[in-house]
């Protein structure tokens, strides 16, 4: 053990000799544990919500979506299908049909028809006994339709008839309504690729290719290997690409809450800066001493950063410790009941990510010690000469 | 020819405070050659102790200039000082300085930790050097638990850690009774005649200082070399 932590060491366990240093130490230690401690915990409960959405988004996005760079539908949807089947790790491709229409209820009850995306359904949704649409929960409530009910699909493109041009319009079956918690759209409609080519009037081709990976992780990739293969022509998006503005207000919510919560950290920082300073003046006597059996002014400094150090690490480590096991039980337990009508979830859930803790305590630790540097400096440019003088 | 121990020229310092600066002495100048054991004496407050800091580089003179075995301490980084001083300059205070939080071997063993020497390097010279100060019972004991003399001789030893070449002692026997005083100044007879070191011992017992090779008085007027008892006709 080097000089300086063995002297750092014996200042902290003799500190307890001495009732306020003491204080003050064991009250930086419990700040910084209960700061580090709750931006763990703040954190994790963050990312149990924001892991559920971005699994959401990995199940319903597409993961690949090929359009064209311009225009509004694929010159050759053919080549690009083809050129998607190829990719290593595709389970399945389709192709997107969308467009604009007004939904209504089937009977015109509803005063006025609501605008909404339609689009086909990735699967799971046939006309076999006739066209057949979900519809989201929001939209659902807005044109007052349930599970079976019929609702009316007016496209925005027209058609000729003897009786002039007409808005070309289906009647669909609700064949179910998704609540999808927070990538809830509030007007979309899905229906079956047919009824989705009836509407938007393309007998053919699409507007876009879409696949879907075995490993959605494995998108980026893909994605270049689908540009590699198909040329500039094309826009390859991945699902993170697709999902940009919500992935960015996730990371924006993470940011916010650390700089927020780490203010606590902050805080306790204040208390070691007070704690080694008044360290500093208790032991003036002993720098002097140090530096007549010759100690240079850095390894006095060393002292003091040293100390610093220990109240960081021992502060950090119960809060690790503090944090990620509350976060663990908050989950595994189900600690805190949410009701499942309204948030889809029957309880909060809470995610620690191994990175977002190891941010946390460096960032602890990195405060503890930039909290250290202020009296340690001032440790080293004691004149060693008065102190002692002075300690008579 | 005799080599120069301790050389300084011109020495002035005064200290700046809360209230109006004191000049402790100015213009003073000190020569000792090797070897020597000395003795400094004089009323409180001319400097005696302020002149051992000078020597030992743990305070800097307003002006001057000291030599100490022909190094210029002013001319060496704060780093060399604090080295040279490790390896060649012990220091004795009066109130001893053990520090508190740690045993005596452990006081001991500081100046070869700060050396770089490994702890079970530097704990084994500490308890070959509380042997030789005859506390070798007594290494295990915090500072505060020790009498006043055996305080005092901890704190020669820890000045022997690393063997050096000059010996401050600023009155190492002022606060023991006269049996004690009697026994530390024996020891530091005793360990400058066994290591050749040149010793200087500030003093205000002169039956001591009439004991050392070479007496010095220090006044208002600066520091002057002083006949002995046994010299005086």
């Amino acid at each position: 053990m080097r000089f300086e932590t063995f002297v750092a060491l014996r200042y902290l366990v003799a500190s307890r000799r001495r009732a306020h240093v003491a204080l003050i130490a064991t009250i930086s230690i419990v700040g910084l544990a209960v700061g580090v401690a709750a931006l763990i915990v703040s954190l994790a409960l963050l990312s149990g919500f924001q892991d559920r959405i971005r699994r959401q988004m990995m199940e319903r996005s597409a993961h690949l979506r090929v359009s064209p760079a311009r225009g509004a539908r694929l010159a050759d949807a053919e080549r690009v299908r083809q050129a998607l089947d190829r990719l290593p790790g595709v389970a399945a491709v389709s192709p997107a049909i969308e467009g604009r229409a007004w939904a209504s209820d089937a009977g015109g009850a509803t005063a006025a028809a609501v605008p909404v995306r339609y689009r086909n359904a990735p699967a799971g949704l046939t006309d076999e006994s006739g066209p057949a649409a979900r519809v989201t929960a929001s939209l659902a409530a807005r044109v007052h339709v349930g599970e079976g009910d019929s609702m009316r699909l007016t496209s925005s493109r027209m058609r000729l008839t003897p009786i002039g041009l007409i808005p070309v319009a289906v009647i669909a079956r609700v064949d179910g309504v998704q609540r999808t918690g927070a990538l809830e759209k509030s007007a979309e409609v899905e229906v079956s690729e047919e009824t989705a080519r009836v509407l938007s009037g393309m007998t053919a081709g699409a507007a876009a290719y879409e696949a879907r990976l075995r490993d959605p992780r494995q998108a980026a990739a893909a994605a270049r290997s689908a540009q590699r293969a198909l040329g500039p022509e094309y826009r390859v998006e991945t699902w993170r690409e697709l999902n940009a503005p919500l992935a960015f207000a996730l990371r924006l919510e993470k940011a916010v809450i650390f700089v927020t919560v780490a203010l606590v950290i902050l805080v306790a920082a204040l208390n070691i800066v007070s704690n080694i300073a008044l360290t500093v003046v208790e032991k003036k006597r002993d720098l002097g001493v140090f530096t007549a059996m010759g100690a240079a002014p850095g390894s006095l400094e060393r002292i003091y950063l040293t100390l610093g150090g220990v109240i960081g690490i021992a502060g950090t480590g119960i809060g690790v410790l503090l944090g990620v096991g509350l976060s663990v039980a908050l989950d595994r337990f189900r600690l805190v009941p949410l009701p499942t009508d309204v948030y889809l979830l029957s309880h909060v859930p809470f995610a620690v990510h191994p990175g977002e803790v190891a941010a946390v305590a460096g960032f602890a630790l990195a405060t503890a010690l930039a909290a250290a540097v202020l009296p340690a400096r001032s440790a080293a440019r004691l004149a060693p000469g008065e102190a002692i003088r002075l300690s008579r | 020819m005799t080599t120069l121990a301790i050389k300084a020229g011109n020495l002035s310092r005064t200290y700046t405070g809360e209230g109006a600066p004191v000049t402790v002495f100015s213009g003073l100048s000190f020569e000792l050659p090797e070897g020597v054991f000395a003795a400094v004496m004089g009323p409180s407050g001319v400097g005696k102790s302020t002149l051992l800091h000078l020597i030992g580089g743990i305070d800097r003179p307003d002006t001057g200039r000291v030599e100490v075995f022909g190094e210029s301490l002013a001319e060496m980084t704060p780093r060399s000082r604090a080295r040279f001083r490790n390896e060649r300059i012990g220091f004795v205070f009066q109130f001893h300085h053990l520090l508190p939080e740690f045993t005596a071997e452990e006081n001991v063993a500081f100046p070869e930790r700060i050396a770089g020497a490994t702890p079970r390097q530097a704990q084994r010279r500490a308890r070959e050097l509380l042997d030789r100060v005859g506390l070798s019972d007594r290494g295990h004991h915090g500072a505060r638990a020790l009498s006043g003399g055996e305080q005092q001789r901890v704190a020669i030893a820890r000045a022997l850690a690393r063997s050096p070449s000059l010996l401050l002692a600023d009155e190492p026997t002022g606060n023991l009774d006269a049996a004690a005083a009697q026994a530390v100044f024996a020891l530091l007879r005793e360990l400058h005649a066994e290591r050749g070191m040149t010793t200087v011992l500030v003093t205000h017992n002169p039956d001591l200082a009439n004991r050392c090779d070479r007496l010095f008085t220090m006044s208002r007027e600066g520091i002057a070399a002083s006949p002995r008892l046994s010299e005086r006709g």
